[in-house]
């Protein structure tokens, strides 16, 4: 008994030199000393601590701490942010079915909608609509001033920052400019919903707002299709909205003096030669105007 | 000075790096599963981890081999453990190079190997803590969460079989 407190203190490494003399005196005593010292010899697996922490570490990172989370919610957000920013991001640049168009000034152009509806597009104004969309919902962004000729079948919608314009298939002309907004319709019938109340518009009526008031006047010359074929018309149309339309089609700038922009317009303006148009609004209205390079002055007559 | 805690990375990734070596060959005491062995230690640490503010330095140590103990219990089969000796290890009496000699000293790691593969997984794991890596009975009662008095039990036990295996052949 008493050795089996020496072997345990042996191989503790606390034995007292008297003690282990006593030990050794036991005929078993080699054996013991072998078995002490071969089964240290026995192999443990290796372990790569450097590369064993680089998975832990990577392991620590995909399971965040939850309280690591509740103190930096600033970071968490960063975090999420930036997810989303990558995942909008990704979205639009992979599967971006978003198609535009768009016209300088003095320019127009035509193009087919996927199921052939055809757009023609105004000078300084923007169109987009999805294309893989739109089978199920003929929808349109439009800026600017475009004249559609829609094709028979589901609703087709064109959303202004104004209003929203719903057919079925028809042939009509939306305008939206600054503080103002028309629709007109040159075939069937087009609905517009305008500050959430709905009016149909029958062939050869025209809705138009001013300065976010609905004009009373509601017919216009259905044969005129004016700036498809290179004119601007208007009636009783303030002056302002009408120089906006010149600079638009011609790319000028134009200031007035001493002109009253309220005054009411009845006619056209050629899209062709700048003299001409200016001299088919300013005439009518006794003014004059001068060109200088890209700008248009107008003023009263006699000044 | 402020006081070590595993919530401050750096004084965790040094317990770490301490540790894991140590814990692993505990592990292999017990398992032969290696993979799975390194798996569930990994998962020990990130509890702790995920745990710092709950676990004081001072106790960590026990901590680790206390949640490596519940989880080898849980998921690790217990199949009978298989040693091997590290390649080149010494023969205790290194300048006796007769061939007697040496047959006789690798007949003896054989009976040793294979009697301490037969002890209980308490009593292999106090005594090979010991031999392999040089702990106190104390220390490794500290780890276990028992008494020095029951490591010293199964140490006796441990040796009293191992003996007794090898005297009668």
């Amino acid at each position: 008994m008493k050795d089996e407190q020496y072997i345990l203190k042996w191989l503790n490494g606390e034995i007292s030199d008297e003690e282990l003399s006593l030990l050794k005196q036991d005929k078993n005593f080699k054996n013991l000393e072998k078995i002490a010292h071969y089964s240290s010899h026995i192999e443990t697996p290796k372990v790569d601590i450097e590369k064993a922490f680089k998975e832990f570490e990577l392991k620590k990172a995909t399971t965040k701490k939850s309280k690591v989370v509740t103190l930096n919610y600033k970071n968490f957000y960063k975090y999420a942010a930036a997810v989303i920013v990558l995942l909008v991001s990704s979205y639009f640049l992979l599967f971006n079915n978003s198609v535009n168009f768009s016209t300088q000034y003095a320019e127009t152009k035509t193009f087919n909608l996927p199921d052939e509806s055809e757009v023609i597009l105004n000078a300084n104004s923007n169109v987009s609509f999805n294309k893989k969309d739109w089978k199920n919902s003929r929808d349109i962004q439009l800026k600017g001033e475009a004249f559609f000729k829609v094709k028979k079948g589901k609703s087709f919608t064109v959303n202004t920052s104004v209003g929203k314009v719903t057919v079925l298939g028809t042939q009509f002309n939306v305008k939206e400019r600054k503080n103002y907004f028309e629709v007109k319709t040159y075939e069937g019938l087009v609905s517009v919903n305008y500050n959430n109340s709905l009016i149909k518009l029958a062939k050869g009526k025209i809705f138009k707002v001013i300065n976010g008031k609905i004009d009373t006047l509601n017919t216009f010359n259905i044969n005129n299709k004016s700036w498809l074929q290179d004119e601007s018309n208007f009636k009783s149309t303030p002056l302002q909205f009408v120089l906006d339309d010149l600079q638009n089609q011609y790319g000028y700038v134009i200031k007035t003096k001493d002109v009253n922009l309220e005054q009411l317009y009845t006619g056209g303006f050629t899209h062709k030669d700048i003299n001409v148009a200016l001299q088919a609004v300013t005439i009518p209205l006794q003014l004059s105007y001068k060109i200088e390079e890209k700008r248009i002055t107008i003023y009263k007559n006699g000044q | 000075m402020t006081k070590k805690s595993l919530c401050n990375e750096e004084d965790f990734n040094e317990f770490y790096k301490t540790n894991i070596q140590f814990v692993t060959n505990f592990s292999s005491y017990k398992s032969n599963d290696k993979d799975t062995a390194l798996d569930l230690i990994q998962e020990a640490f990130l509890k702790m981890w995920e745990k710092c503010s709950e676990i004081s330095y001072e106790k960590a140590k026990s901590y680790l081999f206390t949640s490596v103990n519940n989880l080898f219990l849980n998921k690790l089969k217990h199949e009978k453990i298989v040693l091997n000796y590290a390649k080149n290890s010494p023969y205790l009496d290194i300048n006796n190079q007769s061939p007697e000699y040496l047959l006789e000293e690798e007949e003896f790691k054989n009976k040793l190997k294979n009697a301490i593969e037969n002890l209980t997984e308490a009593e292999r794991e106090v005594f090979l803590m010991n031999r392999i890596d040089g702990k106190k009975y104390r220390e490794i009662a500290e780890l276990l969460n028992i008494s020095q008095k029951a490591v010293e039990k199964r140490m006796s036990s441990a040796l009293k079989k191992l003996r007794s295996k090898i005297e009668l052949l």
